[in-house]
């Protein structure tokens, strides 16, 4: 029978016709065929996966034995001298690391808060708009495609006590002339603002596109219903939109977590230690201080942190609206 | 409970496209009125104004003597059902139900009591905290109704409830909605382009074409005795043969192609008018079943045709035919699935045992009583 007959196998497949039909040869083949299309993709992606590997992969492998190392500085550079959890009990113990731990999470919960508000009523605004909705996305994005060092630079000038716009604000109504980066409290809030001036659009957006994949319907219904404004946002609208909000969220936290820039170029972290968080604190134990064993370690736990941070938060989130993604 | 009135209602878009035009209509209270016709004929943009989802352009919206055309869909005191259900996906069966209650602010044993009741007429307690996402297409549209029906509004509007179920499914739910209408005793107004629907579900039918409403009434005299053509085709499937044939003088026959049907007395009396249209050319509309096969009984007027095509039924034969007369198509009704009909194509049902076969030539008796005339010049039906 055609089986035994490899020519009268493969005439038995019409010309034109896909491989996979019912006899077990032409199915064996198929599976080759399979075999050897998934080695090409494998190979054809090969130098990318290997580019990967070696930016993201390696180093961040690298910091983590450097964290658990014995790391000696010399002269001619580093070498890594066995394992020890000394970094790690080092940084736990170390003050400014404990006040950078709190001082990012709480920076993380307040602007994210704000953004998220702001945000959503921003992008609320911009659906209900028929006419000039896209000047006006365009002017609210200016902030967010602006570079952050650049955007940190401005706000340095509109925050600097003798020339600087907000100053003279102060000094107008009668606030006086406060120094605004030269306190903690004050320079933690001119940090926040600046997040939020600068973030809030990307939220606006991310809401935005949620909101206009809503189902027009779902909204006629509640209308015929007799859900006023009000009840239509809380009972449908924000229901709805939180995997929206969710992913929002999520991009939010881990930019926030790693927070450097802003404060490095605004603040330089100060005065004192008041707007360090744990990146810039990270830098400068390891660049500055060469101290690469702590260094890393602070790198490995705020990883750590972000990484538990947010896989709670999606199943959290999963348990309130698993069931309603069909 | 109340009726709909609607005079001289107009709907222009902010195009300038009038998709409603000057509509009169009125919607008994308890009433179950379709609209019908093709895609794009403004039926569902007329019940979005009833609904109060769209603004009225101008004229007049009554709704229990009231004048709505200032008010909100709220205010109105209508249920709507949607095409595509609309149901809250974040909320249980029981919630999506109870949604309009609780916003009324009604005790809460009594959003359950209702809500209960309401899922027992549907069928619906097993799945009471289910969310819509878990439900398939049938129990939607149940929580559709049942969200509907638990307001105990004056008006229902539904539209195109049952076109996202399958064939069986909206066989089985088209009884279920007639019967709980009838129950509730509500003015209806159900939107479909199916026209069985509309003639198996409605007190009456509306059908529309292009924004404007071509005839209102009972399905039975719809079919009987329709308007213009375009209601000829639009009712009934397969859809009436319409043909353009030549009234001989004097009104006793027709030239249909090379073939002759004589127009007994009976005829020309109960159509006054067709007198005048003597020596020029009209319409004829033939349904199927007005066209059986011809035996050695028939006598006079029977057609030949040549047989293209014979469907079995069982129950009969649809057979497709053709003959040497120009075949009319009404302009939009030709949406019910059907395929094109080419020149003379025609066709009839008959009876099993004619045994006719595709390529021989079929004889089939004229029911010229049955017959229909449409003035050729304006589609509109010679009734009188």
């Amino acid at each position: 029978m055609a089986v035994a007959d490899p020519l009268a196998a493969s005439s038995a497949v019409p010309a034109g016709e896909p491989p996979g039909g019912t006899a077990p040869t032409v199915v064996g083949r198929h599976d080759a065929f399979r075999r050897r299309l998934a080695r090409l993709g494998w190979s054809f992606s090969a130098p990318a996966l290997i580019v990967i590997a070696a930016v993201t992969i390696f180093p961040i492998v690298y910091s983590v034995i450097m964290s658990f190392s014995k790391v000696n500085v010399s002269g001619n550079g580093y070498s890594l001298n066995g394992l020890t959890l000394h970094n790690y009990s080092l940084v736990v113990n170390y003050g400014p690391w404990r006040y950078a731990l709190v001082f990012t999470v709480l920076y993380t919960v307040v602007t994210v808060s704000i953004e998220l508000v702001v945000g959503t009523a921003f992008a609320l605004v911009l659906e209900r708009m028929t006419r000039g909705r896209g000047l006006l996305m365009a002017i609210l994005l200016i902030p967010w495609s602006l570079i952050t060092v650049i955007s940190a630079e401005l706000w340095s000038y509109m925050y600097d006590q003798q020339y600087g716009i907000i100053d003279a604000i102060f000094r107008a109504v009668g606030l006086g002339s406060p120094s605004i980066l030269g306190s903690a409290a004050p320079s933690i809030a001119a940090l926040c603002v600046a997040d939020i001036w600068k973030t809030t659009p990307f939220v606006a957006i991310i809401v935005l596109a949620g909101l206009v994949m809503l189902p027009r319907d779902v909204y006629e219904a509640a209308e015929v219903d007799g859900a006023s404004g009000w009840t239509t946002f809380w009972k449908i609208t924000f229901p709805l939109l939180r995997p929206t909000i969710a992913l929002a969220v999520l991009f939010r936290v881990l930019q926030a977590f790693g927070l450097f820039d802003l404060p490095f170029v605004l603040t330089h972290g100060g005065p004192g230690f008041a707007t360090t968080p744990l990146a810039i604190l990270g830098y400068n134990v390891m660049f500055q201080d060469f101290l690469f064993g702590p260094g890393a370690a602070i790198a490995t736990t705020t990883a750590l942190l972000v990484v538990i941070g947010c896989l709670l938060f999606l199943k959290v989130f999963r348990a309130q609206v698993g069931s309603e993604i069909s | 409970m109340a009726d709909i009135t609607l005079e001289k209602v107009v709907k222009v878009y902010p195009n300038g496209f009038e998709a409603v035009k000057e509509v009169d209509l009125d919607v008994a209270d308890g009433e179950f009125m379709v609209l019908v016709g093709p895609s794009g004929c403004g039926k569902t943009t007329l019940l979005r104004m009833v609904a109060g989802l769209e603004d009225i352009s101008a004229g007049t919206m009554r709704i229990g003597g009231k004048v709505v055309n200032d008010l909100g869909p709220k205010e109105r005191d209508i249920a709507m059902v949607f095409q595509n259900y609309a149901l809250y996906p974040h909320m249980t069966v029981a919630e999506n139900i109870g949604f309009a209650l609780k916003l009324r602010k009604m005790p809460k044993a009594e959003i359950d009591r209702k809500v209960k009741e309401a899922a027992d007429i549907l069928g619906l307690t097993e799945w009471i905290d289910r969310k819509p996402g878990q439900l398939s297409g049938g129990q939607r549209q149940r929580v559709a109704m049942g969200r509907a029906i638990v307001r105990e509004p004056s008006v229902f509007l539904m539209d195109e409830p049952l076109s996202n179920l399958d064939a069986k499914l909206r066989v089985q739910m088209r009884a279920e909605v007639s019967r709980i209408q009838r129950r509730l005793g509500v003015a209806t107004v159900y939107v479909t382009h199916d026209q069985v629907e509309a003639m198996t579900m409605g007190d009456r039918v509306a059908v529309m074409r292009s924004g404007v409403i071509q005839q209102v009434d009972d399905p039975q005299t719809l079919y009987d005795r329709p308007c213009n053509m375009f209601v000829a085709a639009f009712i009934g499937s397969p859809a009436m043969n319409l043909y353009e044939a030549t009234l001989e003088a004097g009104a006793g026959a027709l030239r249909l192609g090379s073939q002759r049907i004589e127009l007994p007395e009976a005829v020309r009396v109960a159509r006054p008018t067709l007198a005048g249209y003597a020596g020029r050319a009209v319409v004829i509309g033939l349904r199927p079943e007005h066209l059986p096969a011809a035996n050695e009984r028939s006598d006079g007027n029977v057609i030949e045709g040549d047989v293209e095509l014979v469907e079995a039924l069982g129950n009969e034969l649809q057979v497709h035919f053709s003959i040497d007369a120009e075949r009319i198509l009404a302009e939009g009704a030709d949406n019910a699935g059907e395929v094109t009909l080419h020149h003379g194509e025609g066709v009839a049902r008959v009876d099993t045992r004619s045994g006719m076969k595709p390529g021989s030539r079929g004889r089939f008796a004229v029911d010229t009583e049955r017959m229909q005339f449409f003035d050729a010049s304006d589609g509109l039906a010679i009734r009188e």
